[in-house]
């Protein structure tokens, strides 16, 4: 294929819970159109994550445990993510992923759970309650809807420079209380979304590939993927 | 036996009678509801003449509790066990309450307990023996996390210290935590040695001693195998029942070796194999001769296997297959592969509570590795049929061969024009229901669901 597009799948042996192999299986999907081949690769705990020689990132959720041992071992990582994120790199973070890229959250049993804070949010917890159901939500640039199934305990409130991925048309969100869901910050996508959020929002994979795209071939005339036509899913 | 539950014991029972000999239900939760209702704790008096077994885990519990009743019965001619899906604490206090005792000595009970109700139930037995045959991730808008779910069975279990537990040696979690019972594991060691990792949407593969990630010597499926930490000295216990071989495998049936003994089983895929080896565990443990216990599995049991039950359909062989959850999809996927002739494929997903409400697990499963080009027919259905068409769409189906219908009277109309002999229909919960009872009225199968 003409382009190449190098994935790094972040803890993907740990982080996997809500089936984030589809999101890779959709955005290879899409790329063979764009006549783009995807290598995934997980970097995982004690490997080092090179900001350089990825082109598109991949953050998923997983169970307390393993958040927790990813939480301190991806203290090592994150200068490196974070000059990524800095740098325009693309990146989507899911659940655990999302909450792992800002300061702290707080775990189900209270204990406070540092994040790498490349992104300002935070994330307290609830007691006794999960947000769960499917929910939908519209993103403000593009007026685009976006479908998915959330399921999470955290209530995350969002800092300075970011802005949500949607406001909440039906669902929760990212806290239940300020009609916000996810997070953008340059490149980098967060949201509670499973479904896999890909699979079915077409759109958020394509804006994914386009930008990746752009960044890895500037001088490359990428119309016709852009002109990829992306059909409902849902 | 105090009067508060011989009250019960009664009341329980003569509800049972009503609701089964004059109104003709079956009545599988309502009388054990009653009886609890009267005394909570009547489970203690109604099984204080058994021996209890209790069977749990995530997938497999139905089939492994009913080829445990078979393995044992030369042995034990009679034997209590409660019917599939009755697996809360209603649903065993009435097997007990309706089971006919006889009158000399102890009896045996063999009961397929849901996860979270295993410390209710050990609160009010001492079991014998708990059977654990594996945990995996199982609709987690429900059920929750695996260690949770483990946390929760030994609650039940150290209440017991003096019960034996039989356990799925090829799980990591079930070595986790040191426990004073006496544990006897049973797995796989039919392949030769390779250090090898496991997938990456594989759950579970955290060392629990120093949480590095595990790798393996040998891979069964899922998080199961013959693991070790490169870390630290983590690695699967010693097995006292294994499989040794396996020599053939079809989806109808399966034909393997446990401890140099040549089992043919009449049901197809990996996971029963397992559920044949827990079995077989159970049964030698509680004195079975190994020639018994082959000798009882081999032989074909409809009743026993109706969970893959093959449906005619005109002049097609449909096989019905329950999914519910991502290992459980996946393997049922490595199964139908193995079928020699070219068949046909209906995948219906439904997201009732029954099913699970997030449908994201049907990724999970390795639809990719499915042979398409001896698939000649495709069909996607149920209310999720968007979400499993996509799946479906991603892993390579080619448009040309890829049909999609919501209702399942279409759907059956569908499987009726397939071009092959050979059919497999793979339903979530409540979408097994509806089909059955659609079949039912157009009289291909009779109502009962078995």
């Amino acid at each position: 294929m003409k382009y190449e597009l190098h994935l790094t799948h972040l803890y993907g042996n740990l982080l996997n819970t809500y089936s984030d192999i589809g999101n890779i299986l959709t955005l290879q999907y899409y790329a063979k159109q764009m006549d783009t081949h995807i290598t995934p690769e997980v970097v995982s705990l004690d490997q080092q994550f090179d900001p350089n020689s990825t082109d598109l990132v991949l953050f998923g959720g997983g169970q307390d445990l393993e958040q927790k041992v990813v939480s301190d071992d991806i203290q090592a990582k994150k200068d490196a993510i974070i000059r990524y994120i800095e740098a325009d790199g693309p990146m989507l973070a899911v659940c655990g992923g999302y909450q792992l890229l800002g300061e702290y959250y707080v775990g189900a049993d209270g204990t406070k759970i540092k994040g790498i804070h490349a992104l300002d949010h935070r994330t307290e917890t609830q007691e006794n309650n999960r947000f769960i159901g499917d929910i939908k939500i519209k993103n403000a640039e593009t007026g685009q809807i976006y479908h998915g199934f959330e399921n999470h305990n955290g209530m995350t409130f969002l800092g300075k420079g970011e802005r949500p991925l949607g406001q909440v048309i039906e669902g929760h969100g990212n806290n239940g209380q300020d009609g916000t869901e996810g997070a953008i910050h340059k490149n980098t996508f967060c949201t509670y979304f499973h479904g896999p959020v890909l699979a079915r929002n077409g759109e958020l994979a394509k804006r994914l590939l386009i930008t990746a795209l752009k960044r890895k071939y500037p001088d490359a005339d990428l119309s016709a993927a852009e002109a990829l036509e992306i059909k409902p899913t849902y | 036996m105090t009067l508060r539950s011989s009250l019960a014991a009664f009341a329980g029972k003569s509800s049972y009678r009503f609701l089964h000999d004059v109104l003709h239900r079956g009545g599988t939760s309502f009388p054990g509801g009653l009886a609890l209702k009267i005394d909570p704790a009547v489970l203690t008096t109604l099984a204080k003449n058994y021996e209890v077994i209790i069977i749990t885990g995530t997938n497999g519990k139905t089939l492994t509790t009913n080829l445990t009743v078979k393995a044992l019965r030369p042995a034990f001619p009679h034997i209590l066990t409660n019917p599939s899906g009755s697996n809360m604490m209603q649903g065993i206090v009435t097997a007990f309450l309706t089971n006919r005792k006889t009158k000399n000595g102890k009896q045996l009970a063999v009961i397929e307990t849901d996860e979270a109700n295993v410390p209710l139930i050990s609160q009010y037995v001492s079991p014998k023996a708990y059977v654990f045959t594996n945990l995996f991730r199982d609709q987690l808008d429900r059920y929750g996390e695996i260690y949770t779910t483990y946390n929760k069975i030994l609650k039940g279990v150290r209440m017991h210290p003096d019960a034996l537990i039989i356990a799925n040696g090829d799980a990591p979690i079930f070595n986790s935590v040191d426990l004073p019972n006496k544990i006897v594991y049973y797995g796989f060691a039919d392949q030769p040695d390779e250090i090898q990792d496991a997938p990456a949407n594989t759950d579970g593969l955290l060392c629990p001693q120093c949480h590095h990630i595990l790798r393996y010597k040998e891979l069964v499926y899922g998080n199961l195998g013959k693991y070790f930490c490169p870390h630290c000295d983590f690695h699967r216990p010693v097995l006292t029942y294994q499989v040794t071989a396996i020599t053939n495998q079809t989806p109808q049936s399966s034909t393997f070796m446990i401890n140099d003994h040549e089992i043919n089983l009449h049901i197809g895929g990996t996971y029963n194999i397992y559920n044949a080896l827990a079995a077989y565990a159970v049964a030698r443990e509680m004195g079975v001769s190994p020639e018994e216990i082959i000798h009882q599995l081999s032989a074909d049991d409809k009743k026993v296997f109706g969970r893959q039950e093959v449906i005619h359909l005109d002049d097609k062989d449909v096989t019905l297959i329950l999914v519910k959850n991502p290992v459980g999809l996946d393997q049922v996927l490595q199964m139908i592969k193995t079928d020699n002739e070219p068949f046909s494929l209906a995948v219906l997903l439904n997201a009732n509570y029954a099913d699970g409400i997030d449908t994201s697990w049907i990724w999970d499963g390795r639809f990719e590795d499915l042979p398409f080009e001896r698939i000649p027919s495709v069909l996607t259905g149920g209310e999720r049929y968007r979400d499993i068409t996509f799946r479906l769409r991603v892993a390579g189906v080619p448009e040309e061969h890829f049909a999609h219908k919501e209702n399942l009277k279409d759907v059956v109309a569908a499987i009726k024009q397939m071009p092959t002999k050979h059919v497999y229909v793979l339903a979530t919960y409540t979408a097994v229901l509806q089909l059955r009872a659609l079949l039912a009225s157009e009289g291909y199968i009779n109502g009962e669901m078995k």
